[in-house]
């Protein structure tokens, strides 16, 4: 039995992690809401920021957060790209199916590149602060997670605040409840669709960011976050952005405990037993609303 | 109009030719160990083929019930596990392992196929997705029974064969398991079954309406596509003789059954046969001349995202029609007809119609 002090640690830790899931499940649930699109390439974009923030600091010499300056701005035109150019224009009829494959192919493309460029050499950013880490009552905590941490939840405050109080935001969650409707009263969908799209990658960006300051990063490291990320939106519920953070937190915090007695890689299943046991349990997801009922 | 007596010799011919075509395509596959220069273009050649058989197998599913599936090179990597393991460790002939381990990955796709295919579209990919992710997971990490990362090697069948022979055995299963698995499609796609699986494609809530039992057709098919995909893969291993989690569970294998299958057309029986010759060979052909730079990733991507936006239903439909405006469309089945026509056309009966 590993002893409190341990647990408190995994638990603090499952926390910070769970926070970062947390954000790019939120994400993926946009894209979701706006038009039943599963974001394949969203981790892929994580990586690609990562790499990003890697460059920034080990070839310019400059702080990987600065990267964000560059990368948000640059996400955020992808994503209204991606969406604009590309998953519009696939046939509605088979929306779903081919734009998963689109969006895999995004991926593949971005990882044969990221191969290219970077070399599939391992890369990890040194920074001063990197070793530093605060006692917090008996637990050692990382600067740099406390860093990500506070980046992923800075984030979604931003997003929360954007989506309830801005007109875009009401713009937005009018296109993703009801696009007829929303298009009825004037909301130009397309546009907000784009947009939201945008708003979506531009997560990656601050989550890519946040996860090259204490992670090793490899060009297919990103399979290694689309599996759990896919598991969180689908046991939250599709489209469920509150149902996405609560299965973030959860199963973030399953994840960290269960590395004490199963070791980190059996840990990871925790994912995919709760993917299974939801859909074969509870299909439309423990938080989903009306949108997941027919997914 | 044209009368029935002159529409059928022009029927029989087609069907003659398309015999024919096939017929010739079997002779030219079955020729091919024969016609090789070397021992390698032999193995290109086995690996084609059992991406063929891969493709075939994925559009059972793919194909007729339009779920994509990009989880099949998990099934394909269970297949070949299973075969090696059953030799391995439980000691069976090298044959009787391959079909028992395409029996186990066929039960195993009973409670899986349950989970994935009560759901629509977006969860059933987001299944296919974990379900090779998390057998990497486990295959990786149970060393004790798979060999781990180390791999795990597979006595061959046939001990006294030299490797030009073997190669060419191999070449010959992978041609008959593939030509089962071309049967099976043929038969489906025509029965009573394959039209309910269709249905499901076009319009599954509508298809539940008329009576289709549209989950127990789903997971009927799931099942034999899985079994198709075993034994492609457990072939594979017996073939091959050495194994990795990280070449049989990855997640390339299902997404070129996807690229090969769309490319060809999933519509149709050979699709993804064509599609295997075309990326199979351009894969092969990329290996050799660039080696192994991450750039197949890109060519792969790219490929697959151009076939998506602009030729998702294959090959064979944008070649057919391109050849069929050339003819001139009279003889296409579904007729374009503009709005203003069709008014024109109606006008006559309906003052008919009011009268009565």
């Amino acid at each position: 039995m590993p002893s409190t002090a341990l647990i408190f640690q995994s638990l603090i830790l499952g926390i910070l992690l769970g926070g970062l899931y947390a954000l790019l499940a939120a994400g993926l649930t946009l894209y979701f809401g706006i038009m039943r699109v599963v974001m394949i390439a969203h981790s892929a974009f994580l990586i690609l920021a990562a790499y990003l923030a890697w460059h920034f600091h080990a070839r310019l010499g400059l702080d990987p957060l600065l990267s964000m300056l560059v990368t948000v701005p640059l996400f955020f035109g992808a994503g209204v790209a991606t969406q604009r150019l590309l998953l519009a224009r696939l046939r509605p009829a088979t929306l779903t199916m081919m734009s998963v494959l689109l969006t895999f192919a995004i991926a593949l493309v971005i990882e044969g590149l990221l191969g290219y460029v970077f070399t599939g050499t391992q890369r990890r950013i040194r920074l001063d602060y990197g070793a530093a880490s605060l006692e917090f009552f008996g637990a050692r905590i990382a600067v740099v997670k406390l860093i990500a941490f506070g980046m992923a939840a800075v984030a979604l405050l931003g997003l929360y605040l954007l989506m309830k109080h801005t007109r875009f935001g009401w713009a937005l969650r009018a296109t993703i409840q009801h696009g007829d409707a929303a298009r009825l009263i004037g909301i130009d969908t397309e546009r907000v669709a784009g947009y939201g799209f945008g708003l979506g990658l531009a997560t990656a960006a601050v989550g890519g960011t946040a996860l090259s300051l204490d992670s090793t990063i490899y060009p297919s490291l990103h399979w290694h976050w689309i599996g759990p990320l896919m598991a969180i939106i689908v046991v939250g519920g599709l489209g469920s952005v509150p149902g996405a953070a609560i299965a973030a937190m959860t199963l973030g915090l399953a994840q960290s405990l269960l590395q004490l007695p199963l070791g980190a890689t059996w840990a990871q299943t925790i994912f995919y037993i709760a993917l299974f046991a939801t859909l074969a349990v509870r299909p439309q997801g423990f938080f989903g609303g009306r949108l997941a009922q027919r997914f | 109009m044209r009368s029935d007596s002159e529409q059928l010799p022009s029927g029989q011919l087609g069907r003659l030719l398309r015999v024919g075509a096939v017929g010739v395509g079997a002779a030219l596959l079955l020729s091919f160990p024969a016609m090789a220069p070397n021992p390698y273009y032999l193995s290109a050649g086995i690996v084609v083929l059992s991406y063929a058989v891969l493709a075939t197998s994925w559009n059972f599913v793919g194909g007729l019930t339009g779920y994509i599936s990009l989880g099949h090179g998990a099934l394909a990597g269970l297949g070949g596990y299973g075969t090696a393991l059953l030799v391995t460790k439980a000691g069976l002939p090298s044959f009787v392992a391959l079909f028992g381990a395409a029996l186990l990955v066929a039960l195993l796709a009973i409670p899986l196929g349950f989970a994935a295919l009560r759901v629509r579209g977006a969860s059933f990919v987001i299944v296919s997705i974990a379900l090779v992710l998390i057998l990497l997971l486990v295959f990786q990490s149970w060393a004790s029974l798979t060999g781990g990362s180390r791999g795990l090697v597979v006595l061959r069948p046939f001990p006294g064969l030299l490797r030009p022979e073997h190669h060419r055995v191999f070449f010959f299963l992978y041609a008959a398991l593939l030509a089962a698995a071309l049967i099976a499609w043929w038969l489906i796609d025509r029965s009573r079954f394959g039209l309910g699986l269709k249905a499901i494609r076009e319009d599954e809530d509508k298809a539940e309406a008329l009576g289709t039992p549209t989950l127990s057709y789903k997971l009927i098919v799931f099942v034999v596509s899985a079994a198709f995909t075993g034994l492609g893969g457990g072939l594979y291993a017996l073939w091959f003789g050495d194994l990795d989690p990280v070449f049989q569970f990855s997640i390339l294998t299902g997404a070129y059954m996807v690229l090969m299958a769309l490319l060809g057309g999933v519509r149709h029986l050979f699709g993804p046969l064509l599609g295997a010759l075309i990326v199979g060979v351009g894969l092969e052909y990329f290996k050799v001349e660039y080696g192994s730079t991450p750039l197949h990733l890109v060519g792969s991507g790219l490929l697959l995202g151009v076939v998506v936006m602009f030729m998702p239903d294959g090959v064979i439909p944008a070649v057919s029609h391109a050849v069929r405006r050339l003819r001139g469309a009279a003889d296409s089945s579904i007729r374009e007809v503009t709005a203003a026509e069709l008014a024109e056309q109606r006008r006559p009966a309906e003052p008919e119609e009011a009268r009565r």
